[in-house]
């Protein structure tokens, strides 16, 4: 009897939980409607305070150069904004794939800006500060930043396999220690008395051309845009077709009935750590050696956290991580813009991202209510992900 | 020298004591919580702004916001904590996961809040809340002995509230029926509900009791450290609890000892840099010795210790 009005209320919601449903897209799906729940949640912030949300969100979007501003200084326009923001997106991308294949093995690496830092440090100190040609410096930039980002991050893993240590706790300690400890070196060799930061490095080791003249336009070029973008292709290739990733993916969704089939978890641990750190080393050499051309002793940056939310946005898959690195850079490289013409404080972005983190972390939960109804119906379609439930054995 | 390692390791070590037996509450129900840093981060926030608040209003005496900012801590880190709950224990999230977003989420809330309040409120363009410098007691009788004097010499008021809550929450968490559920929840939380108590709600107050601890952890670093609140109070704390609790194996009396063990190794270190005169960029170096410290003992403790059995599982009445 009950039937009826039943059928009749499920109608009514049933074209967002078919689209809800459709498993190849729905892990983008509640992507979306995480950043528009948390687009709601900020909005309500921004009229609490008394300001306009649509001028903020236009503003940031200025800010970021996908909307042309008003005005320009000279020699500046909507692609200086635009290449800036891809010279911000390129750390961010090697960060976030760095998580997000981590996070297929059941791994939260969450040393990022540790092993930027280290990477970005090594290549500064041995590359940036000699007089090598473009040609030799900037392949070596790379080489250096990568190898000592997977040393460091390597030596987390061992770590985790070894002594069972849990390496959110290890590379937490790690990011501290290596902190202060090039903090140590950069202000006792290598700092600029005036601007309290490390010396320059030189132009030839640069990841990033600068004041590069586009027409009458003054515009930067990172160089390592499209490395970026190919590295994420590639960790997917290894994710989804090869031996290596399957074996990743294997430990990541239940250690033991890997070890029962034979994989070593150790060694998948150890050489997953090595990637994701080579990966954050790049991020490191991209942003000190690029974005960046000094590194402020006693500082992490910010890159290293906000990729955690990049990957667990794309639910640690590298090619969705691109797309959610566009939007989440995005919001942080436009605040500076924003804060000084919409007259709202930086951090409304930060706060931003925070809550879309919130939101996809529930992710899980709203798969399985979505799910739960479907499960009767054709259980062939519901497939698990492997990464989007790492098995995590405790502390 | 030797004394004013003592002071200072005692006013590093009972805070972080207090933290860290915030986990073990949480861990010991069978939530893993890697968001001690967020939640002491909130608590030291709502300390703070409690304290500015109540500043305005009795200006003349501020040893009564003094107090209050800690109970103000408490509740807020309490009140945080719940978000914790609610994704684990709610809405099933990976409980790894929920801690790390809301560490990232009480950054950016506090940052914002604190900056915002000060423009909007307290007419300040900051984001610190600054407090007033914290009493510091010393009991003249034994203060001449020497190793019992650095023990009663600049006491902070907050390490005698910490020793309290140490004690409270030893009896609270071995010697109660409401304790005995709640090790009961970490380790079988099946045998629990076949009590036909609810796995869930005493889960969720676990939670929260470790929210508030974290939370009056952070105020009193916020106290001892910078007499302000501001994104410093984000500087690892929380990490170095879970580590703390790890090493002492999830039990509050050996937590205790890897508590003090960071604290004197801390203090140790900086008094050694002042006492050979060493050029201050040395102190960074200094800084690193408690994380190192915890890396090594890791090393050793790590493999054969027990965790909770049922840490970080999302319980589930159908399993066996």
């Amino acid at each position: 009897m009950n039937q009826a009005s039943s059928e009749t209320k499920s109608r009514s919601t049933n074209w967002l939980l078919r689209i809800l449903r459709y498993p190849r897209t729905q892990n983008l799906v509640i992507a979306i409607l995480a950043v528009l729940m948390a687009l709601v949640a900020i909005s309500l912030v921004i009229v609490i305070i008394g300001k306009n949300p649509l001028t903020v969100f236009v503003s940031l979007l200025r800010g970021s150069g996908w909307l042309p501003k008003p005005r320009y200084a000279s020699g500046r326009s909507m692609l200086t904004d635009f290449l800036g923001l891809l010279d911000a997106l390129t750390p961010m991308i090697f960060a976030a794939i760095a998580v997000a294949i981590a996070f297929k093995a059941g791994l939260f690496n969450i040393g990022i800006s540790g092993q930027m830092l280290t990477g970005g440090f090594l290549a500064t100190v041995l590359i940036g500060y000699s007089q090598l040609d473009a040609v030799l410096a900037k392949p070596l930039v790379l080489l250096v930043g990568a190898l000592s980002g997977a040393m460091l991050a390597l030596f987390v893993g061992w770590l985790k396999a070894n002594f069972n240590i849990h390496e959110v706790v290890s590379t937490i300690m790690l990011n501290y220690v290596v902190q202060y400890i090039v903090s140590f070196f950069i202000k006792g060799y290598f700092i600029e008395p005036v601007s309290r930061q490390s010396h320059t490095v030189s132009v030839a080791s640069r990841l990033t051309l600068v004041n590069v003249q586009i027409g009458a336009v003054e515009t930067r070029i990172p160089l390592c845009f499209l490395l970026a973008v190919g590295l994420a292709g590639v960790f997917y290739l290894i994710l989804a077709r090869t031996r290596l990733g399957y074996e990743i993916r294997a430990v990541g969704s239940n250690r033991q009935a890997a070890e029962y089939s034979g994989i070593s978890s150790r060694r998948t641990i150890m050489l997953t750590m090595a990637l994701s750190g080579a990966a954050a080393g790049l991020a490191g050499v991209t942003y000190y050696l690029g974005y960046y051309n000094s590194i402020m002793p006693g500082d992490l940056s910010s890159v290293g956290f906000d990729s955690i939310a990049v990957a667990l946005l794309a639910s640690a898959n590298p090619l969705a991580c691109v797309l959610s690195a566009m939007l989440i850079t995005s919001l942080s490289y436009g605040s500076n813009y924003m804060s000084s013409v919409a007259d709202v404080s930086e951090y409304i972005a930060s706060l931003l991202i925070g809550i879309v983190l919130l939101f996809s972390a529930c992710s899980g939960f709203l798969k399985y209510l979505v799910n739960r109804n479907n499960l009767a119906v054709d259980q062939s379609d519901d497939r698990e992900e492997p990464g989007s439930t790492p098995a995590t054995g405790g502390d | 020298m030797l004394n004013q390692v003592i002071i200072d390791g005692l006013a590093f070590a009972l805070p972080l004591l207090v933290i860290a037996i915030g986990g073990i509450f949480s861990e010991h129900s069978g939530v893993t919580n890697l968001a001690l840093e967020g939640l002491l981060g909130f608590g030291a926030f709502s300390g703070g702004l409690c304290f500015t608040i109540l500043v305005q209003f009795i200006p003349f005496d501020s040893a009564v916001a003094f107090y209050v900012s800690f109970i103000a801590a408490a509740l807020g880190g309490a009140t945080f904590s719940l978000i914790h709950a609610l994704l684990c224990i709610r809405l099933q999230a990976n409980q790894v996961i929920s801690g790390v977003v809301i560490n990232i989420a009480a950054m950016a809330l506090t940052g914002f809040l604190t900056a915002q309040l000060n423009q909007s409120f307290f007419s300040g363009s900051s984001n610190k809340f600054f407090l007033s410098t914290a009493p510091r007691y010393t009991l003249d009788l034994l203060s001449g002995l020497p190793i019992l004097g650095g023990l009663v010499t600049n006491v902070y008021p907050f390490e005698i509230i910490a020793l309290l809550l140490v004690v409270i929450c030893w009896f609270l968490l071995y010697r109660t029926r409401f304790g005995l559920h709640l090790r009961a929840c970490g380790d079988n939380p099946q045998s629990v509900d076949a009590a036909g108590l609810s796995v869930a709600r005493i889960r969720l107050v676990a939670v929260m009791i470790s929210g508030g601890l974290a939370g009056v952890g952070g105020i009193c670093f916020a106290y001892s450290i910078s007499t302000n609140v501001s994104p410093a109070i984000y500087f690892g704390a929380g990490f170095l609890a879970i580590a703390a609790l790890i090493f002492g194996n999830w039990q509050i009396i050996p937590t205790l000892g890897a508590c003090l063990i960071f604290g004197l190794a801390r203090a140790a270190s900086f008094q050694l840099v002042l006492l050979l005169e060493m050029d201050s960029s040395i102190f960074d170096l200094a800084m690193i010795v408690p994380y190192v410290l915890v890396l090594v003992l890791l090393v050793f403790f790590s493999k054969n210790n027990r965790a909770p059995k049922a840490l970080g599982q999302v319980y589930d009445k159908g399993q066996s």
